[in-house]
């Protein structure tokens, strides 16, 4: 980069997170060109990487930095590499932490790496897709039974703040990466910097399986969150993915992709709109809101020669799921897990809504006939109970026919038998975690609908695992 | 625009359901009026022949137990009874029907843990879908009692009781039915009123002296023609006491109904009014945002 070919230009403007710098007419760098200015200002020293987003004409281009402007001034040199910007990828990722541009940031030292991969890549080819169609167990009875999450395909959690989206993904990761032998790449965009070292050391601690190895040997870590600027937070899930694509196409293992929240890279598309001089488009959106999210989920899909299982969490803003960001994330996915602030506020979590929740393998090919049938029983019966709700509202539960009151009876207990104790909440709530199989989820809900677990009190079925669990729990209270 | 317009066409259907219980709970108060005068009126005649029936029986038995009324006797071992239970035939009155039900329901397990056999026969239409939901076999249903239960419509019921009672066909009959004790209680009750005797105990104890009673022609055709009238009041009075406890449990609950409603409407309103809002600012934000982005 500082030899004699090296192209360098100068900084010609600065606002907010992007910068215009201008090069010699016949030199320009090309579109997603990592551009470097490595400077001291008086001791200070800066050292910032842009992204080259458009070309203005006169030589000058516009970047978006993925570091903070701070400091920057007019005038300054700035170096293109002639390259997007592109992280180390390989075994050596496993066990660290990065940033958006593939730096180690765990104080560790350098990461041992053969290649570098651009952040920018191509989705694979349509002949190249995995058509497989399988599901894949977690372990939670509502997840299992309602919305089954596919095998190399991707799941969204959608929620309002504070309903537990990120409580779920740290879930999600305990239970699967635990009992999973393939890789985990976990990308932390734009959430508390606080939640990423939690999770870091929650992994440090926890083992896969009965190894005796913890997760984070099997894991590669990579987090731009909220303090850093929206260039990064723009960046660091394609950073992240572009790990996890080495794992699937150099090894073929089952490689685990979680992305924290994927709203924010939206976001963060967002703030830097509008200073590229885009016109914002529906509720303030950048007009490329689509484009941007398609580029990055295409990739995210798994090919004939390995998987990639995805569970992104979508914040989504007011509990308005119309808002254009999680509608757009919506069609990309497989499973979708729509969190519910009413089941929240009962105290029921995980608050997985069962109603708006679907899944795309809920289908008696994929599922089998029995699954299917039990989970669109559980889902009628819940249904009912929901347009029921107002009439107990204003008339009162005496006035409903016998059947409904039967209804709203069962409705009562499967809506309470549908949270359950998880692992990482054990030292909040002081229950154990439960792990529930999928046959024994179906069976449970089954007799549940059948009315063969009527006579237990409601209280009796929150927080257990499978039906015996909750007569268990029933002789408890009845014993207190 | 979406979930406004959901929100209104909610507040629509819970306006609408106002409307219906607001219209109730004055029909009920109407009603409820003419019941309790009806009620009130049969207290007083129920209460004296209750009275005559339990002196005339004292002092009859007191003169040497040669007379008395088969309806008066108590039946050494209980086989067959009758379980009458009192229904309303329209909902929308609360827990009504729920607590008479769930009484009768009482009375029909204990009858089947002593081994009795019990027919269950139920007036309304509320009962009768009870029964069938929980599928038990009525003896006889009917429907014609409403509001306003006349004396023949009951005294066909009551002489047919007495036959099968003197008969021997049943050994005790039961209702079950919402006693109106003032405006503020009503209670459901199953109360024996068949043979006479077992409820004179209690009712007679307001112990005034022994009147000295002159019979003629004679204390047999005396008896004959009032303790059948005697029970036939008190089964009158039933439905009577079931008719206005069902207005009142109407009104209040239509009361509280139409409170609930209103509350609903106002927190609908005002969610309303907040997505209404919400459109306005995005709406007035996108627009600025993009006259901005265009200068």
């Amino acid at each position: 980069m500082t030899t004699a070919t090296a192209n360098i230009g100068r900084v010609t403007q600065i606002i907010g997170s992007t910068f215009d710098a201008e090069f010699s007419m016949d030199k320009l760098p090309a579109i997603y060109n990592a551009l470097k200015i490595e400077t001291d200002v008086k001791g200070l020293k800066i050292k910032v990487t842009g992204e080259v987003q458009q070309h203005l004409g006169g030589g000058r281009v516009r970047c978006v930095a993925l570091g903070s402007t701070d400091g920057m001034v007019r005038g300054m040199e700035v170096v293109d590499t002639g390259n997007p910007v592109s992280v180390p990828v390989g075994k050596g990722t496993l066990g660290r932490v990065f940033n958006v541009l593939g730096d180690a940031i765990d104080g560790r030292g350098d990461v041992a790496h053969d290649e570098r991969w651009s952040i920018h890549r191509a989705p694979p080819k349509l002949e190249d897709l995995s058509s497989k169609t399988e599901m894949f167990e977690t372990g939670i009875k509502v997840i299992d039974l309602l919305v089954p999450f596919v095998r190399g395909g991707k799941a969204g959690l959608f929620g309002g703040a504070g309903l537990g989206k990120t409580v779920i993904l740290t879930e999600l990761i305990a239970r699967i990466a635990a009992a999973h032998g393939g890789y985990s790449v976990f990308a932390g965009v734009g959430e508390r910097t606080r939640e990423g070292n939690d999770l870091w050391l929650e992994m440090q601690e926890a083992e896969i399986g009965s190894t005796g190895r913890h997760v984070i040997e099997q894991t590669a870590m990579v987090f731009g969150q909220m303090n850093e600027p929206p260039g990064a937070r723009l960046r660091v899930a394609l950073t992240a993915l572009t790990m996890a694509e080495w794992f699937r196409d150099a090894t073929g293992a089952d490689t685990l992709l979680f992305v924290d929240n994927i709203f924010r890279f939206s976001q963060a598309g967002s703030e830097v709109s509008a200073l590229l001089g885009r016109m914002p488009s529906a509720v303030g959106y950048q007009p490329t809101l689509g484009t941007e999210l398609g580029a990055l989920q295409e990739r995210i899909t798994s090919t004939n020669r390995g998987a990639i299982t995805s569970v992104q969490a979508v914040y989504v803003p007011a509990d308005d799921p119309t808002d254009p960001a999680p509608a757009t994330a919506f069609s990309h996915l497989d499973a979708f897990l729509y969190l519910e602030r009413s089941i929240a506020e009962k105290g029921l979590f995980p608050a997985i809504d069962p109603l708006s929740s679907s899944s795309r393998i809920l289908d008696p090919l994929v599922v089998g006939e029995r699954h299917y049938k039990i989970a669109r029983r559980v889902q009628q019966i819940l249904q009912r109970y929901r347009e029921l709700k107002d009439i107990i509202a204003i008339l009162g539960i005496d006035e409903l026919s016998e059947e409904d009151k039967l209804v709203v009876h069962r409705a009562r207990r499967i809506e309470r038998f549908l949270s359950q104790p998880f692992l990482v909440a054990e030292p909040f709530t002081g229950k154990k975690g439960k792990i529930t199989p999928r046959d024994e989820t179906i069976e449970s809900f089954e007799e549940l609908c059948d009315g063969k677990w009527d006579h237990l009190p409601e209280g009796a079925f929150t927080y257990v695992g499978g039906i015996k669990e909750a007569a268990e729990q029933a002789e408890r209270m009845a014993k207190a | 625009m979406a979930k406004a317009r959901a929100i209104i066409k909610r507040l629509k259907a819970v306006r609408n359901v106002r409307k219906i219980t607001r219209t109730m709970e004055l029909v009920a108060t109407a009603r409820f009026k003419k019941a309790m005068d009806r009620a009130v009126e049969a207290a007083a005649y129920t209460r004296k022949i209750s009275e005559i029936v339990a002196d005339l029986s004292q002092t009859l038995s007191g003169d040497g137990a040669s007379l008395s009324h088969p309806l008066l006797q108590q039946r050494e071992t209980e086989k067959k009874s009758i379980l009458l239970v009192i229904t309303s035939n329209r909902g929308l009155c609360g827990g009504y029907n729920g607590s008479v039900l769930r009484l009768a329901q009482g009375r029909i397990r204990e009858s089947r843990a002593n081994g009795t056999e019990l027919s269950v026969e139920v007036s309304g239409k509320r009962g009768i879908g009870y029964f069938k939901f929980q599928k038990i076999v009525t003896a006889a249903s009917y429907t014609h009692f409403e509001d306003k239960p006349s004396f023949e419509q009951v005294d066909e019921l009551a002489s047919r009781f007495i036959e099968s009672f003197v008969r021997g066909d049943i050994d005790r009959l039961d209702v079950a039915f919402t006693q109106f004790e003032s405006m503020s209680r009503q209670k459901a009750v199953v109360q024996t009123l068949l043979p006479i005797g077992k409820l004179q105990d209690t009712a007679a104890t307001a112990g005034k002296a022994n009147v000295e009673y002159e019979f003629l022609p004679s204390p047999k055709e005396i008896l004959e023609e009032i303790v059948p009238a005697s029970f036939k009041a008190r089964l009158f009075k039933c439905f009577l006491d079931a008719a206005v406890s069902e207005q009142i449990a109407r009104m209040v609950a239509m009361k509280s109904a139409t409170e609930n409603a209103d509350g609903m409407i106002r927190s609908i309103r005002a969610q309303y009014n907040r997505a209404r809002q919400s459109q306005i600012t995005s709406e007035l934000s996108e627009i600025i945002g993009g006259a901005a982005a265009l200068e």
